[in-house]
């Protein structure tokens, strides 16, 4: 892959393996001359592929039309020369700009195509977005939000920072941080744009106008760099298979001397008694069925490795469990029946499992109920929060 | 004089922001486009929908117009430029020096905007120029940015392009 850099705001590169050409950051020269090297890093790079070259705009912030006129040209009079190539344009449907600009080029030349990537960006994403899960996500968020107001502040969290919540998926944390915390200013973000409405309902009810929630992709982020003192990502890591990718945006958007702080599961730890041996098998195979789906829900423990990897310095971990002895047990089964329709109901179904394995499946989620309401009982589930400083 | 496309009838708009800067000092530094359209753009956009996107979007099409005051203005006088506010829409003002003889060529891309073949100029622009003209410039903010634009032309050498942008409907 060769790369170059023509400011620290705009990059662009191009992968000869997978015949992707890539632009980056800010670009708006002053004249053509400025990017004459990025422009014949773009000819090369069309004079080497065979079939499909993938121009791929998706973290292209901006670009005038000086930059737009000297690339477009240059794609352009390539199909012309050359019958067999085609261009496929990847724009973002965060950056609304780029795909109206862009789209109007197959308009001119056959040849290209323009994608807007909008599709799942993470494999569980559609079980966590149907609307029906909504009022769980909020009860899950009150449950761990009674152990996480008194942890936060370890890992960096005060009064008057800047902060953003990244997948803050119906925004109820930040939310909460508002209210209990007051940082100058929070910016929640996630790629859900049912979740961010109802994120912006239920802060319109509570009177709370100093959010700023905004549609993003998590690991290509609008947000500029060394912005926030404190940056959070909760259980957001553990579904998302492209993970150092979405560390090193957070790890970007970071101030030097800033915190990111994580929080994730290790769903095999799930406990409760009685019925303990039941409910341990289902959550065995709860990691199981998200890792074939690409997801590591027992990431947990293993956070300050991926802290460590992606340049953080100062880690911190701990963790806590939420039980039934927390609140309201009925809180806690609502979750656990919520978890049971959405594992055994629709992902074991899926991925094409016996309904006999199911059925037994199931059994472990309504033993953990059982613990978790029975007068005696004990129930919990483990989260392990982690958070690391950027080096400054 | 005003000439323009489609701008609909005068409308409370609210004033946003105000901003001068000798013309001299603004064709110093190429980057005063990029660094005042990202600053502006972030300062107007905090209380829209989605102030991050609005901002990107906004941010896009201001630097256009400064990019056009740039290229065509002169050092002597000042550049002006106000945003205001109504509902959806912002409409950004912006009055900078230029030779008299230039103004009946801004008058002109204005007065092209509103041609039914707008769009197949643009997109012969976009096909055949190495370099975007000022008119294929404010052609980009008409269809990609849904900007409704005018000129005003007053007696000293300057050109003022009033442009309404509702972008919050685009981006939300």
């Amino acid at each position: 892959m060769s790369v170059a850099g023509l400011s620290p705001n705009f990059k662009v590169a191009f992968d000869a393996n997978s015949q992707v050409f890539s632009l980056a950051g800010v670009i708006r020269p002053r004249s053509v001359d400025e990017i004459a090297d990025s422009i014949a890093m773009l000819r090369q790079a069309i004079d080497d592929v065979r079939g499909v070259l993938y121009v791929d705009v998706k973290r292209l912030i901006q670009m005038n039309n000086t930059a737009f006129h000297a690339f477009v040209r240059v794609a352009l009079d390539a199909c012309r020369a050359r019958a067999d190539l085609r261009m496929v344009i990847v724009t973002s449907s965060v950056v609304g700009w780029t795909t109206r600009m862009f789209g109007h080029l197959n308009q001119i030349e056959p040849q290209i195509t323009v994608e807007v990537y909008d599709s799942t960006f993470y494999p569980g994403q559609s079980f966590v977005e149907d609307t029906s899960f909504i009022p769980i996500l909020r009860t899950q968020t009150k449950m761990t939000w009674r152990h996480e107001r008194s942890i936060l502040p370890r890992h960096g969290l005060r009064p008057g920072i800047a902060m953003a919540d990244v997948c803050c998926g119906i925004g109820d944390f930040a939310v909460l941080v508002q209210k209990e915390f007051q940082p100058a200013r929070i910016v929640a973000l996630d790629h859900s744009k049912a979740s961010l409405a109802y994120a912006r309902e239920v802060a319109t009810n509570f009177g709370i106008t100093d959010i700023e929630y905004t549609y993003g992709d998590a690991s290509e982020m609008l947000l500029e760099d060394n912005q926030f003192d404190f940056v959070s990502c909760r259980h957001s890591l553990q579904i998302f298979n492209e993970r150092e990718l979405l560390l090193k945006e957070l790890y970007r958007i970071c101030k030097p001397g800033g915190r990111v702080y994580i929080t994730n599961e290790k769903n095999s730890h799930c406990l409760g008694e009685p019925r303990a041996q039941s409910i341990q098998w289902t959550y065995n195979e709860v990691a199981k069925l998200f890792s074939h789906f690409d997801m590591d829900v027992e990431l947990g423990p293993k956070s300050r490795r991926y802290l460590a990897d992606a340049g953080f310095d100062d880690i911190l971990v701990e963790s806590f469990m939420v039980t039934n002895l927390d609140g309201d047990p009925q809180d806690f089964a609502d979750v656990i029946t919520a978890w049971e329709n959405v594992y055994a109901g629709e992902m074991a179904v899926r991925r094409g499992d016996t309904p006999e394995f199911i059925e037994r499946f199931r059994q472990g989620f309504r033993d953990h109920i059982f613990a978790a309401l029975h007068p005696k009982g004990y129930a919990g589930w483990p989260i392990w929060v982690a958070s690391g400083r950027k080096p400054t | 004089m005003d000439v323009g496309n489609s701008v609909p009838a005068e409308a409370a708009f609210e004033p946003l922001l105000q901003f001068e800067m000798e013309m001299g000092t603004f064709l110093s530094e190429w980057q005063h486009c990029d660094h005042v359209s990202t600053y502006l753009a972030r300062m107007i956009s905090h209380n829209r929908t989605d102030p991050v996107r609005h901002s990107n979007f906004f941010s896009s099409a201001l630097n256009e117009l400064l990019e056009v005051s740039f290229r065509g203005g002169t050092s002597s006088g000042q550049i002006g430029l106000s945003i205001y506010r109504h509902g959806p829409i912002e409409r950004v003002q912006i009055t900078f020096p230029c030779p008299a003889e230039q103004v009946p060529f801004y008058r002109e891309a204005v007065q092209k905007i509103d041609r039914s073949d707008a769009h197949a100029r643009y997109l012969d622009s976009i096909s055949t120029d190495m370099a975007p003209s000022r008119e294929s410039v404010l052609l980009d903010l008409a269809i990609n940015f849904d900007a409704s634009i005018r000129i005003e032309e007053s007696t000293s050498p300057a050109v003022t392009l009033i442009v309404d942008l509702p972008l919050e409907g685009l981006v939300s």
